[in-house]
């Protein structure tokens, strides 16, 4: 159960206004972030 | 407030959504970081990822300044989110983190909140009432 709890460290790449790049989560220290999964592109909801 | 999408697709897959479909919903490029987690990896430090299917469900995680999981939901596929309520979770967290007080039941903006105190223990509803049917 991850509530109350530090969020999991990761590092990955990721495709971001035309570029791709590597992303930390270090790199939101100090804001507010909302982290999204979701099951695939081009499904339909 | 930032935003991470992540999913199991390549980088170039999210390229391609974005260019062909998404743009034409939104008018716009996808503004944040769309993160390809090919591996699961991510989805499971989250305890999203669904082995059998090999992708990630609707995992939403509130993440504060501090890094700390302040708020999670979790969908299965078929249904999509309510960015309102996160909205609603994000302003109401930043108002505690803020005064300390605590947010009651159905808060929105500009509703009451309450400061925690002992003399207050039992007495909740001669400040807070919850809205009449």
């Amino acid at each position: 159960m991850l509530v109350t709890k530090k969020a999991p460290a990761f590092s990955a790449m990721a495709f971001h206004q035309g570029k791709i790049r590597r992303v930390n989560l270090e790199d939101y220290k100090g804001k507010w972030l909302v982290l999204c999964f979701y099951p695939g592109d081009f499904t339909f909801v | 407030m930032d935003v991470l999408s992540v999913s199991v697709d390549s980088v170039y897959s999210h390229k391609v959504w974005n260019e062909t479909e998404l743009i034409k919903m939104t008018g716009k490029d996808i503004p944040f970081p769309m993160v390809s987690d090919q591996t699961g990896s991510i989805g499971r430090l989250y305890g999203v990822y669904d082995e059998e299917a090999g992708v990630n469900v609707r995992g939403r995680f509130l993440i504060d300044p501090e890094g700390v999981v302040q708020a999670a939901e979790i969908l299965s596929p078929p249904v999509g989110r309510n960015p309102e309520e996160l909205l609603r979770q994000i302003k109401a967290y930043q108002h505690h983190q803020k005064t300390g007080e605590v947010i009651p039941s159905g808060w929105k903006e500009g509703d009451k909140t309450i400061k925690p105190h002992a003399g207050l223990a039992g007495k909740v509803w001669e400040v807070w009432q919850p809205p009449k049917e």
